[in-house]
């Protein structure tokens, strides 16, 4: 079927998008970092609301681009996409590599999609055998804590936080 | 016309949750006599009441979320790719293990649709799209959305909801099957009705926003680096709004935006401590490689 075949060539685009620059732009007016860190020297500022390029994040930190800056600034203080959502034009389609591709003869073809649309929750009817295969699927907390030692995650005690950013009374 | 010592209260009570959905005029005493017939005369209708408004116990809230689990997963089957599944399971409970409700039976579930969501039913069901997994770029990105999903089990959001919606249960067409004791297949059948109306129409925003500050704590305690949530609301922000796979996304919840505002507000300095923190990006990038290459089926 031409739809499998062209999953191949979706897929390989799907990688590559994966590291490929972002349209973004400022909350507010920023300090860009040499480095992700908050401690690495100031190379630029860029004022608010300004469109910039995003060309990598890592944890608490975008890497942009703007004019000739081109440094770190905290991830909360850009977003990805248009300051108004309604004019965003990326489709999940095509950062997922789902849905329609062209063929080498240059037909369209869709792939065929599972949703999960409102319309899908009310023609549902309770599958019990998936919830007896989703408890089969149950792990352990002591191997749920081999594998956060496999994966070097230590536990840490922090407690909840507020809306207003302070400790939540009774938080752990 | 049935006399009863308690009839005065079952009338006002009925009075005041059916003007609170407006179906006040609807009501008369012959029709209330008939619903408190259908519901097992009042005794029943008594234990229902009880049932609705009384603390519900840990076991019951267990029961009921496997109730709507099996409606959720009606609508989507799981994905059929056992180490998936049991890699979620892994991240899910190590991230779950650090709620104060650790002690449930906490399973994980990757269900087979491309849109991109996730789901969490009471008692500690949570279930995720295969497209929000082909969404997220690592570990700590999956972490933080477990803990969003982890988040409204500890603060038992959506049982909260379905309490406040018994009312609209009870007068409807679930009323003669949603008493208790009658047997799990008794309470699936009566949840069916409340999961989809609830699961369609969403909670209340705060609660999101709510889940979100938890799941950043919780993923975090799990030795994650903080932002994973944070960046995977990043992704959701850049796409368009009215895309079909976000359709149920993001009629329930605010807009990524208005939810990174909100994060970003809470989590102030509080975490950037723990910023170094793992992300997994090889393990997670390992664990999800059949999803990213198969051909949709």
């Amino acid at each position: 079927m031409i739809r499998w075949r062209c999953w191949g060539l979706a897929t390989m685009l799907c990688a590559s998008m994966a590291f490929a620059d972002e349209k973004g732009f400022t909350l507010r007016e920023v300090e860009v970092k040499a480095r992700p860190f908050l401690d690495a020297a100031t190379v630029g500022k860029v004022p608010g609301k300004a469109a910039v390029t995003v060309t990598e994040r890592q944890g608490g930190w975008a890497r942009i681009r703007v004019g000739a800056t081109d440094g770190w600034v905290r991830l909360l203080t850009v977003r990805l996409g248009n300051p108004d959502p309604a004019k965003n034009d990326t489709a999940l389609l095509a950062t997922l590599g789902v849905g329609k591709q062209r063929s080498a003869s240059g037909a369209t073809a869709t792939t065929g999609v599972r949703g999960f649309s409102e319309e899908d929750l009310t023609a549902a009817k309770p599958d019990p055998g998936q919830l007896a295969r989703m408890d089969g699927f149950a792990v352990a907390r002591a191997t749920a804590a081999g594998f956060a030692a496999a994966g070097k995650l230590s536990a840490q005690s922090i407690p909840y936080v507020t809306s207003d950013g302070r400790i939540e009374k009774g938080g752990k | 016309m049935i006399r009863h010592p308690n009839r005065r209260r079952i009338v006002a009570w009925v009075l005041a949750a059916t003007a609170s959905i407006g179906l006040l005029a609807a009501c008369n005493p012959k029709q209330i006599d008939a619903f408190v017939k259908s519901s097992g005369g009042v005794d029943g209708l008594t234990a229902n009441l009880k049932g609705a408004f009384g603390s519900v116990d840990q076991p019951k809230e267990i029961e009921m979320g496997r109730g709507v689990a099996e409606t959720l997963l009606g609508a989507r089957p799981l994905h059929d790719d056992p180490a998936l599944q049991r890699y979620v399971n892994e991240v899910g409970a190590w991230v779950a293990s650090q709620s104060e409700r650790a002690d449930l039976p906490w399973r994980f579930g990757v269900n087979d649709s491309d849109h991109v969501n996730a789901f969490a039913a009471p008692g500690g069901i949570i279930i995720v799209t295969r497209g929000m997994l082909r969404l997220l770029e690592n570990e700590a990105e999956l972490a933080g959305v477990l803990g969003h999903e982890v988040g409204h089990v500890v603060r038992k959001h959506h049982l909260n909801a379905m309490k406040k919606g018994a009312w609209t249960n009870l007068l409807g067409a679930g009323a003669s099957a949603a008493t208790a004791g009658k047997g799990g297949g008794a309470l699936v059948d009566a949840l069916v009705g409340p999961t989809k109306e609830l699961y369609s129409r969403g909670l209340d925003k705060d609660d999101e926003y709510e889940a979100d500050r938890v799941g950043v704590v919780l993923a975090t305690r799990a030795g994650y680096d903080p932002y994973g949530l944070a960046g995977a609301l990043q992704t959701l922000g850049k796409i368009k709004a009215d895309d079909p796979y976000l359709a149920l996304l993001t009629k329930t919840h605010p807009n990524p935006g208005q939810r990174l505002d909100r994060l970003g507000e809470a989590m102030g300095e509080n975490l950037t401590r723990f910023e170094a923190q793992p992300r997994n990006e090889a393990r997670f990038a390992a664990a999800v490689k059949a999803l990213r290459t198969a051909k949709p089926d």
